[in-house]
This record gives C-alpha cells, sequence and structure tokens, in this order.
C-alpha cells in the first residue's frame, strides 16, 4: 500500500515539476518521467522524482531570470502566461486589481501617515546628506512668524535642534505673547548649555517662584560647569555651598511644575492649524524628560538631608531629625504628585522610600508603633525595587519589543512597497512597448516574465500595503488621541515605536550604534556619496539588463 | 569545439558512454553505473547534448508504458570523451598506492 501511494506521490511530483518547467527542459523532464518507471523500489523511485525535479525547478528559476537561456526553440511571447492567452489577462486584470486595492489605501489618513513614517529613515538619511537636518522646521518656523504666531514659533522653538535657533524663536514668541514665558523653562532643559540660561532663570523664578523646578535647573548647570563631562561633583567650596543653597530651595518648593502639560497643549493647537501630522517630528524628535544629572542631584542632596538627620538623631535631636527627613519625603511626594513622566514618578518614588525608612526608625524610637508601621508600609510600598509595581502615567504600555517588533514590520512593509511599486513600473513598461507589432524579441521574449511581475508585485505591494495599515493603525489612534483630545496616556508607546523606526530592522542594538556613528554623526558628505554610488551601481545593473534584454538576439545553436 | 566544464561527475558519465560506445544508454542505467542521483546526471547528460557531443532519442517501449529516452556519443563527443579521460588518468593513477595486496 505504502509503496503504491510513495509511487503515485513521486509521479505527480515530476508531473506537477514537469508543467511548471520552460519549453526546452519538458523533454529532458520526460525523459526523467519514463525512466521513474523502471527505477526499482518505492524510496529509490521517490528520491529519483525529488531529484529530477530539483532539476526543472532549478532550470525554471534560471528561465526566468534569463529568458532565454537554452531556449534554442524560441517561440516569441512563449513561456509561462503562453499558452493561454485567457490566463494572461486573467493574470493581468488580477494584477490590475490588487494595484488599485493598494492605491486607494493611499486615500486613508493612516495609511498616508504611516507610509511617511516608514520612510522617514531614508527620507532622514537624503536630509543629512543635504546638509539640511530641519527643513520642514525651518518652513513652518518661517511661516510662523510670517504669521506672527507665537504659538507657532513656540512649537519650533522646543523641537529645534539648533541652540541658536531654538533661542531665538523662543525669544521673539515670548516677545509676541508673554504667557509663552514656560518656554523659556523647556528650551534651557533641552538645551542646558545656551548662554541665556541663567537670564531665562531669573526671569522665571519671578514668573513662577514657587516652582522647585528653576532650583534644580541652576543647582544642575553648577554643577556642569565645575565638573568634568559625565562627573556631578562641585569641586569649588563656593560653588558647592550655591549648589546646596539652591537645592534646599528646590526642596522646600511648594509646587513643582515641568510644563510638559503646556507643550501637549501647544501641540493640540499648533498641528490642526499648520496641518503638521508628523507624528515623527511632534511626538518622538523630543523625548521631555527632566535631565538625569537633575534627578541624581536630587538624590544626592536627599542622601545628604538624611545623613544630617541621623546626625541629629545621634544627637538626641529628634524634632531636628525629622524635619530632614521630612523635607526629603515632601520633595518626593512633590515630584511624584506634579510630575508628567515616567522618570519622575519613578525618582520621587524612591526618594520618600527613602525618608520614609529613617521616619519608621525614628517612630519606634519615640515608641509611636502605629506611625512606625505606617511609615513601614510606605517605605515598602514606594521601594522602587521590592515594592508594588506602580504604572506609572507616561509608561509604555505595549512594551518596548513590540514596538520594535511593529517598527521593523512597518519598516520592511514601506521598502516593499517602494520595491514592488519600482518593479511594476518596469514591467509595465515592458508589456506596453512589447505590445507594439514592431517591438524587438528580446522585449517580446520579456512579456511573460513581465506579466509573471505585474502579478506577483501587484500581490506583494497589496500585501505590504494590508500590513502596513494594520501594524500602524493602533499608532495612528494614539497620535490622533493625543492631538486631538490631548490625551498623551499612550504618548510612550508611540515615542518608542517611532525611535525604533530609526534604526534598521532586524539588527541588534550594537550594530545600529555602530552604524548611526558611521553614517549620522561624521560627514554628511560621505553619507551623500554613499547613497549616491548604490543609487548609481543600481541604475548601471538595471541599465546592464534592459540592454540584454531588449537588444539580445536568443542564443545560436552550440557547436 | 567548444566543450563543457568537466567535472569529475561528467568524466564519470563519459566513462560509462565510453565502455559501449556504441550502444543507446537509458538514464536510470547509466545513474546506476555511475552510481549518480538524477539530480546530477540530468544536468550533465543536458549540458553534454547542449555542447552537441550527446545525441538522444525516443524509443518506443511495451504499450501502456511511456517511451524512454536513450543517449550515445556524437563523434565529437567520443573524441572529447577519449582525450578528457586520457589526461584524468594520470591523474587519477598517481593517487593508488603503488603496491596493494593481491
Amino acid at each position: 500500500m505504502l509503496e503504491v501511494q510513495l509511487r503515485q506521490a513521486a509521479t505527480v511530483l515530476l508531473e506537477s515539476a514537469i508543467r511548471i518547467a520552460p519549453p526546452h527542459t519538458r523533454d529532458w523532464g520526460r525523459a526523467m518521467m519514463g525512466e521513474l518507471n523502471y527505477v526499482e523500489g518505492p524510496w529509490a523511485g521517490t528520491l529519483w522524482a525529488l531529484g529530477s525535479s530539483g532539476v526543472l525547478v532549478k532550470q525554471t528559476i534560471v528561465s526566468l531570470i534569463i529568458p532565454s537561456t537554452g531556449n534554442r526553440d524560441f517561440i516569441p511571447d512563449g513561456g509561462l502566461f503562453a499558452r493561454s492567452a485567457a490566463l494572461r489577462k486573467a493574470a493581468l486584470a488580477i494584477g490590475a486589481a490588487c494595484v488599485l486595492a493598494a492605491l486607494l489605501f493611499f486615500a486613508a489618513p493612516p495609511f498616508r501617515q504611516a507610509f511617511r513614517v516608514a520612510v522617514e529613515p531614508w527620507h532622514r538619511m537624503y536630509r543629512l546628506a543635504a546638509n539640511n537636518h530641519e527643513p520642514d522646521f525651518a518652513s513652518l518656523a518661517r511661516r510662523a512668524e510670517l504669521h506672527h504666531d507665537p504659538e507657532g514659533l513656540a512649537f519650533c522653538a522646543v523641537r529645534f535642534q539648533n541652540p541658536s535657533e531654538s533661542v531665538r524663536l523662543a525669544e521673539e514668541a515670548v516677545r509676541l505673547d508673554p504667557n509663552l514665558i514656560w518656554v523659556y523653562a523647556v528650551v534651557i532643559l533641552r538645551h542646558p548649555e545656551i548662554r541665556e540660561a541663567s537670564r531665562w532663570i531669573a526671569t522665571l523664578e519671578r514668573w513662577d517662584a514657587q516652582n522647585a523646578l528653576f532650583p534644580l535647573i541652576a543647582a544642575e548647570s553648577m554643577g556642569r560647569t565645575e565638573s568634568p563631562p559625565g562627573v556631578w561633583a562641585p569641586s569649588n567650596q563656593d560653588v558647592e555651598s550655591a549648589w546646596r543653597a539652591a537645592m534646599a530651595q528646590a526642596f522646600q518648593a511648594s509646587k513643582f511644575d515641568d510644563y510638559f502639560d503646556r507643550v501637549a497643549e501647544l501641540n493640540r493647537k499648533v498641528v490642526p492649524r499648520y496641518h503638521y501630522y508628523d507624528p515623527y517630528e511632534v511626538e518622538s524628535r523630543i523625548r521631555l524628560d527632566l535631565p538625569s544629572p537633575v534627578i541624581e542631584a536630587s538624590e544626592r542632596f536627599a542622601l545628604s538631608l538624611i545623613h544630617s538627620g541621623q546626625d541629629l538623631e545621634a544627637k538626641g535631636d529628634l524634632k531636628g531629625a525629622s524635619e530632614q527627613y521630612w523635607k526629603v519625603a515632601h520633595y518626593g511626594q512633590l515630584i511624584d504628585a506634579e510630575g508628567h513622566t515616567a522618570k519622575e514618578h519613578w525618582s520621587g518614588d524612591s526618594l520618600q522610600a527613602m525618608a520614609y525608612k529613617p521616619l519608621k526608625a525614628l517612630a519606634e524610637k519615640e515608641g509611636n508603633s502605629t506611625d512606625a508601621a505606617l511609615f513601614a508600609y510606605l517605605s515598602s510600598k514606594f521601594n522602587p525595587i521590592t515594592g508594588e509595581q506602580r504604572e506609572y502615567p507616561g509608561e509604555s504600555a505595549f512594551g518596548h519589543e513590540t514596538s520594535e517588533r511593529n517598527a521593523a514590520v512597518v519598516q520592511v512593509s514601506g521598502l516593499m512597497i517602494i520595491l514592488f511599486s519600482g518593479l511594476l513600473v518596469i514591467a509595465i513598461s515592458i508589456l506596453i512597448v512589447g505590445s507594439r507589432r514592431r517591438a524587438r524579441p528580446g522585449v517580446q521574449r520579456a512579456k511573460p516574465v513581465a506579466t509573471l511581475v505585474v502579478l506577483t508585485s501587484a500581490v506583494g505591494l497589496l500585501f505590504s500595503s494590508i500590513t502596513l495599515y494594520l501594524t500602524y493603525r493602533p499608532y495612528w489612534y494614539i497620535f490622533q488621541t493625543a492631538i486631538l483630545n490631548g490625551d498623551g496616556a499612550q504618548n510612550r508607546d508611540l515615542q518608542e515605536f517611532l525611535g525604533s523606526t530609526q534604526t534598521l530592522p532586524g539588527i541588534p542594538h550594537r550594530i545600529n550604534v555602530l552604524v548611526e556613528a558611521l553614517f549620522y554623526s561624521g560627514s554628511p558628505g560621505f553619507l551623500f556619496y554613499f547613497w549616491a554610488g548604490v543609487t548609481l551601481l543600481g541604475v548601471f545593473g538595471l541599465a546592464l539588463i534592459v540592454i540584454r534584454r531588449f537588444l539580445g538576439r536568443p542564443h545560436s545553436k552550440a557547436p | 569545439m567548444k566543450t563543457p566544464r568537466i567535472s569529475p561527475e561528467t568524466l564519470l558519465v563519459l566513462e560509462g558512454f565510453i565502455e559501449r560506445p556504441t550502444e543507446w544508454r537509458y538514464g536510470y542505467e547509466l545513474s546506476r553505473q555511475t552510481g549518480l542521483k538524477s539530480g546530477t546526471l540530468y544536468p550533465i547528460l543536458m549540458r553534454l547534448e547542449k555542447y552537441a557531443l550527446l545525441e538522444a532519442c525516443w524509443v518506443a517501449t511495451e504499450e501502456g508504458v511511456p517511451p524512454r529516452h536513450t543517449y550515445r556519443l556524437t563523434p565529437n563527443g567520443l573524441e572529447v570523451a577519449r582525450t578528457k579521460l586520457s589526461e584524468a588518468r594520470p591523474r587519477s593513477m598517481v593517487r593508488q598506492p603503488a603496491f596493494c595486496n593481491g
């Protein structure tokens, strides 16, 4: 029974291979089939059929790539779609339907946005090559200046990578509308090195006196100017005292406002006004957060307060010790309650945990078991390692891996759309030229392959478009919700996703970093010449193929 | 006269043909004789035929069974086979031991 089935399977396999084989190899296929009847044993027969099918499939693939290969019995317009004009027409009709369906996707705003995101890394490379990093912002800023639109200017000021341009736009925005003075704080957080920082901080402190943010920024700038890069250690005694005074002011402040909610509000107003629906530029270009040195400085100062409290405790000044611990706890509560980012909430939590631990010990020393139990609970709750796993606002909901995977799918889909579109244009051109009566034999020969390319590229185009649309759609919703409703709860997912689309898909992070270093931090000229070289090579290769196809004759019979 | 690339497997096939140079041979028979699988043997036969070193024809068999393809070297093929085999033999002989039991 098994023998019969194996023999039948081998026969079907070889027959199928003969059916798809190019005409000039079908006789060889029949020859192999003829021999199959004499091969002894079911397994040997199967192996014979497998080997023979392999030969025919290889010939089929070769004939698709080089249609004239071994095609001595050349029949014009022969090949896969030659035997049936109906089959050829059906293939072209299916191809046209797929192309039409794919084009319809461009009518959907989420798809247009997805396509823009997918091709953004390549677009960015050419911008870098042209040494024009922010052409869109430059044009937006010009429009805002022309319209004397302070909000448009502020929108650009907080995003510009060029510090001097950022400062100029911020000052112009505040001149037009003094209520936008908070923009100074965001620009300083982005470009802490600017000369205007100290002047602006003084102005901001007069405007919003109780905000802990300004003494924090001032303290950070003192540490930065006194320390080598990457080290936070004021060396000078005077600077150390000034730094401590600024930090003490921050820890005593009654409010903390990073103004990130005002940036979101600005997005809501400016994006629809200028139809600037570019999620990368709006949400991902800047990642608003407190700089790490500010967080580290807060922890360092909190630790010094705890140590000073312990010293007072050792001297028997329990009230003084309690005040020191409570300063840390209050500051932690403030940052946690009024912060907008996961980093700020996390910092607030860890400072509270740091304060509640000695407060618990102090309560035990005072014999206040109720307070001791409460502080023990709070200390354990806010412990960033062993405590409750809180979901901070602004944290990623999808997870980094999902964002990376989706980014890779979007990038590949975008590239596939471009590739299939290019193939379609070439194949359709060949079909149009080949339909003329005076078409060269080379063009006639290429027609069946061109039909196949039209069909497969159109299907590929549609599939890539569907994939791109479905993968990007959730991010489109996040962007729309953030812009239209001001709900930025899932912005982190969008930012992670957009960040991942800026790196090459499927390549480990370290290699991506290397590629970034090679291409982005070096000379833009090098990048331009690299891509120009790749493009020229591609065009040269394509021209060579076209010349061989269009001008080549069928191979003459070998001697 | 153009000749195909002669691989060790092609030499085996030529050797198989040259044993009975005038006879028409079947593919499966050649496969058994040379030990080559169909996936290796047929591309060689196709290449030899392309360079006109081999001629092929169909022979009818019993009723209900498909005809069989048979092969034989052309005069050119015979000449190339003899030349290539004579070139290859001294090299293959070097690899054999000078003395062996029996």
